[in-house]
């Protein structure tokens, strides 16, 4: 066994030693993205795995390094561009992600991406017509 | 500021870009000449070809502090660098039919499933799957 398998053996006893927490915070992990789409906060998170919605907050983030809520916002943008890549409207994609205001997913949008949506799907359009030229 | 790419030690350019194009399916971005040993040599993954460059370096032939780190490395089976996938098991099987030797199969720690292959120009290489 070499260092580095001796140190994965020490970590999976150690810091990945509790088989419910990982479960738990998989599972949630799980759930937000078969239901990104849908209207999640933490309460109904906490109800799907029994648990208090503190008590998830910390596990989620202990194993994570996010928030659940951090992780639902990353998700949402990231399938947001795959739409808007795939010619989908602003509005559109808007609603398919689970967002319920334009103002807030272009907000949201525009801190992550560094760009609007409008802005985004222009550059798309723009790397489209130079691969076909 | 922008992370717009990292470099990997690698002790054989052109070997280095056969196994990242033909093996691990990366696309060359830039070659450019730099002297005639060196090349301004990277490659992108095709699902993200804007994305983050890999630039294979050199500096082991050059840089006798750099060889002896990346040795020290592959002893001790680290791998300093790793890549995501979508599926684990899936990049195993196809890996393995094309010859890639790992020294860790697919396995199942805390939140994330991982394996690691020998890169054959001295570095370990890490694939991770989160679950």
């Amino acid at each position: 066994m070499n260092y580095y398998e001796t140190q994965l053996e020490r970590l999976s006893k150690t810091t990945f030693g509790n088989q419910w927490q990982l479960d738990t915070v998989i599972g949630i992990r799980n759930y937000i993205n078969n239901n990104y789409d849908q209207d999640l906060n933490l309460d109904l998170l906490s109800q799907i795995r029994y648990v208090s919605k503190y008590h998830l907050l910390r596990l989620f983030k202990r194993y994570y390094g996010q928030t659940p809520k951090q992780y639902l916002t990353d998700k949402r943008i990231e399938m947001a561009k795959n739409h808007l890549k795939n010619g989908m409207s602003v509005t559109e994609t808007c609603f398919a992600v689970g967002f319920e205001s334009l103002g807030s997913f272009s907000t949201l949008f525009k801190k992550k991406v560094a760009m609007t949506p409008q802005e985004f799907c222009k550059e798309q359009l723009s790397r489209s017509i130079e691969s076909n030229e | 500021m922008r992370v717009k790419g990292i470099s990997i030690p690698v002790l054989d350019q052109e070997k280095a870009l056969q196994f990242y194009t033909e093996k691990l399916g990366f696309i060359k971005k830039l070659d450019i000449p730099i002297d005639e040993e060196s090349r301004w040599l990277t490659v992108v993954s095709p699902e993200d070809q804007d994305g983050p460059q890999l630039l294979l370096e050199p500096v082991p032939l050059h840089f006798e502090p750099s060889k002896v780190y990346q040795e020290a490395l592959m002893k001790a089976g680290i791998p300093y660098t790793q890549f995501d996938v979508d599926n684990v098991e899936e990049e195993y099987d196809r890996l393995v039919k094309l010859g890639v030797e790992f020294s860790i199969k697919p396995t199942v720690m805390g939140t994330v499933k991982f394996a690691v292959f020998n890169d054959t120009i001295g570095n370990n290489i890490q694939i991770v799957e989160e679950l």
